[in-house]
């Protein structure tokens, strides 16, 4: 009898092994997760994309649930997602948009043409939609640093207290949508 | 291979050596141990969008970001523990090539000690069971001498 046990044991452990690389096959190792979750937005001053004399920090953020979309206009996944988002804000969704840019390098002494930025913006927003309330110009990146971004599309839902509720790398759709921000925001409201 | 291509291959490698060493000496240090905490840790912090690459290996923008950041954390004094820390803090554990030692990851410190044990265990467990079983008496010993003894006989008649 404990023979038989024993002699099914490396059956046993190939069994189990299987079953754990089987379940590796459908983990997106893109998935990852700021290490800000459950804390709250960090600390920023940074200018508006649009006009440079409006200047955002967290503090202006706060009262509100909203989406930080990080995006640009060099990424098309970001151009993709527009037209979901846009129906979102038609949902009375706020989202703030977070431009990354990716080009710029002050170590380069880079020349950085801010006019041509916002037309070429202006331009992708008016064919795609417009999804976002305002943006803030992240030159630096450093808010995204600060943040845990790793490129663009990713997308932060935050409550009004200015806590990270959800942090999602890749593009937000449908499924996306229903599957992971809804429930987070039908446990906060 | 003819010692002419031996020779040109030499110097082809001593040539993009020297091209390493220059890409390498583009950052300025205080002091030596700066220089070496910077270096250990563009090696141990991992890239979050080419991942499998650490931040010096990468080309992505983020790994170009973060070993800014760690630049100037470096030359603002700070040790690499914290540094380390700061990172983690904005990126997860991910971002470091060390796993800390949690209840989730516990089992990769564990799992081999315990698969060595079980192993010495069990070797040491057949021996012991296999000794177990060769019973041999007193009695069994003088019979087998006696049946030596015969054979050893037999061949000298021979």
């Amino acid at each position: 009898m404990n023979r038989k046990i024993l002699g099914f044991l490396p059956f046993l452990i190939f069994v189990l092994l299987c079953v754990f690389l089987y379940q590796g096959l459908f983990g997106n190792p893109r998935e990852l997760q700021t290490g800000r979750l459950g804390q709250t937005m960090p600390s920023f001053n940074l200018p508006d994309l649009m006009d440079e004399q409006t200047r955002w920090t967290e503090k202006e953020l706060l009262g509100e649930v909203y989406l930080m979309n990080v995006w640009g206009t060099w990424c098309p996944t970001c151009i993709a997602e527009l037209g979901y988002l846009t129906r979102l804000r038609e949902q009375g969704v706020k989202i703030v948009g977070l431009y990354y840019e990716q080009a710029y390098d002050p170590d380069f002494g880079d020349h950085f043409d801010i006019h041509a930025l916002r037309n070429e913006v202006q331009t992708m927003l008016g064919r795609a939609g417009n999804p976002y309330q305002f943006n803030i110009l992240d030159l630096e990146r450093s808010l995204a640093l600060d943040l845990g971004v790793s490129g663009a599309p990713e997308t932060f839902l935050v409550d009004k207290q200015g806590t990270i509720l959800l942090h999602h790398t890749g593009d937000i759709n449908q499924r996306v949508w229903r599957s992971k921000f809804l429930p987070v925001l039908e446990e906060i409201q | 291979m003819n010692i002419r291509t031996v020779l040109l291959l030499v110097a082809l490698l001593l040539c993009s050596i020297a091209v390493v060493n220059a890409a390498e000496d583009q950052y300025e240090f205080k002091n030596a141990t700066q220089a070496q905490t910077f270096k250990e840790l563009t090696l141990e912090l991992r890239c979050p969008k080419c991942q499998n690459q650490n931040i010096a290996d990468s080309d992505a923008v983020v790994a170009k970001d973060l070993r800014d950041k760690v630049l100037s954390l470096v030359h603002e004094g700070n040790s690499k523990q914290e540094i380390i820390d700061y990172m983690i803090d904005r990126y997860g554990y991910f971002v470091h090539y060390q796993p800390p030692v949690t209840p989730a990851t516990i089992i990769l410190w564990v799992l081999p000690v315990i698969i060595v044990v079980l192993g010495f265990g069990f070797i040491v467990f057949r021996q012991k069971k296999a000794a177990k079983k060769q019973q041999w008496s007193e009695q069994e010993e003088k019979q087998l001498e006696k049946l030596i003894a015969q054979y050893q006989r037999k061949e000298r008649h021979q």
